[in-house]
């Protein structure tokens, strides 16, 4: 009730993301609720994208947020909360990586599923799924990083090196190799495999 | 200029990061050269399907999970802060009667316990600050304290007759295991 009241009090966007700020620190869970709800999707994304699992991915969302909730003051402008949000995403998806390493294993390749319209397709969809997820694990940690925020959640160089506190001369240096060893990786794995 | 030199540059070409003069030097070099061809299609490639991989949203109810724990734990921080916040408002409201009680009836202030001083080490943090109210069950309300008895005058209310007269102590353990706090009050029996 109290975050329907509140969504008919904002108007466009950016106000409404500067006033969920607002109400939030003053502390309106309701509020709150919608702020996550604005950014819950690149959050978990970027942590799965990171992390390669679900359920690290969704604890470390939960971190986040609670972070967020913690230091409302210091991102109170709605410009930078995707920025703030993904520089303490790559933080705990770091931390978290420490906590709980997770050894690659080669033998993980999905196996064909016979699930789906197609089995065949679908068979071979998820087999290139997990290929591409694995060629993921074969990069360090800050190439993955970079990466993931570069090519594919779209962000710039720029905003790359900001999130993971490095120059932008690192970042393309990072993001090269990366593309490099994805592509070997790819290329060996379906050359053997198709 | 060596092809593996031209790497590092074409695998940042295929991202649209390049300058458009670097972007168009690389073009000019893979245009000549097959094996850089093969190299730049095979980027391009592995990064679509890598996009494409990445494009299966994820279901509403793993992200409905976080928030819930989110909101949860949330919530379960605010009713200890206000638990928090009860324990030294009683504190303080306790302190106030006190001092009510010593102002309307200067010479006959109960005279209260000494505050007794507790170990000081190896006492374990409690997890949160604890009231002991010692001998009465009755809630302290100092709000409604009425000054008893041979004042007189500006009594509100008749005394009971048989109203006991209960010190109690409101002990106050802080986060810190070296600040005890304690509150020495009085309780009129009829207090209800
Ligand atoms: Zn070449």
């Amino acid at each position: 009730m109290k975050a329907l009241a509140f969504l008919a009090t904002v108007g466009p966007m950016d106000g409404d993301r500067s006033s969920a700020i607002a109400a939030a620190q003053a502390g309106d869970l309701a509020a709150f609720e919608l702020l996550m709800r604005q950014h819950e999707r690149m959050v978990l994304v970027t942590a799965l994208r990171l992390l390669g699992n679900l359920e690290d991915a969704q604890d470390a969302s939960q971190e986040v947020f609670l972070r967020l909730y913690r230091n409302l003051r210091k991102v109170e402008s709605a410009s930078n909360v995707a920025g703030w949000l993904y520089r303490v995403t790559v933080n705990i998806c770091h931390d978290l990586r420490r906590r709980r390493p997770r050894p690659v294993a080669l033998d993980e390749i999905a196996e064909p599923a016979a699930a789906g319209p197609d089995p065949q397709r679908s068979a071979t969809e998820a087999e290139r799924r997990s290929v591409l997820e694995l060629s993921l694990r074969m990069l360090s940690e800050k190439e993955r990083a970079a990466l993931v925020l570069r090519d594919l959640e779209g962000l710039s160089t720029e905003e790359v090196a900001r999130a993971l506190g490095s120059s932008e001369a690192t970042v393309r240096s990072q993001v090269s190799k990366a593309r490099v060893k994805v592509r070997e990786f790819v290329e060996r794995y379906f050359r053997r495999h198709v | 200029m060596n092809c593996r030199d031209w790497e590092e540059r074409i695998a940042l070409y295929v991202g649209g990061d390049l300058a458009a003069s670097e972007a168009a030097e690389v073009e000019r070099h893979v245009a000549d050269c097959a094996g850089c061809q093969v190299f730049a299609s095979g980027l391009k490639q592995s990064l679509e399907l890598l996009r494409e991989a990445h494009q299966e949203p994820l279901a509403a109810a793993h992200f409905a999970a976080v928030r819930a724990r989110v909101l949860a734990e949330l919530a379960g921080e605010r009713r200890a802060w206000w638990r928090r916040a009860w324990v030294y408002g009683l504190a303080a409201a306790a302190a106030v009667a006190l001092l009510v009680a010593f102002a309307v009836r200067p010479g006959h202030a109960p005279q209260p316990r000494r505050p007794e001083i507790m170990g000081q080490a190896g006492r374990p943090t409690p997890p949160e600050p604890k009231v002991q109210v010692a001998e009465a069950a009755a809630q302290p309300k100092p709000v409604h304290r009425r000054p008893q008895g041979r004042t007189g005058s500006r009594q509100a209310a008749p005394p009971v007759l048989g109203a006991r007269v209960e010190p109690v102590m409101v002990k106050l353990e802080t986060d810190d295991p070296d600040v005890v706090i304690y509150w020495i009050a009085e309780i009129r029996g009829d207090a209800k």
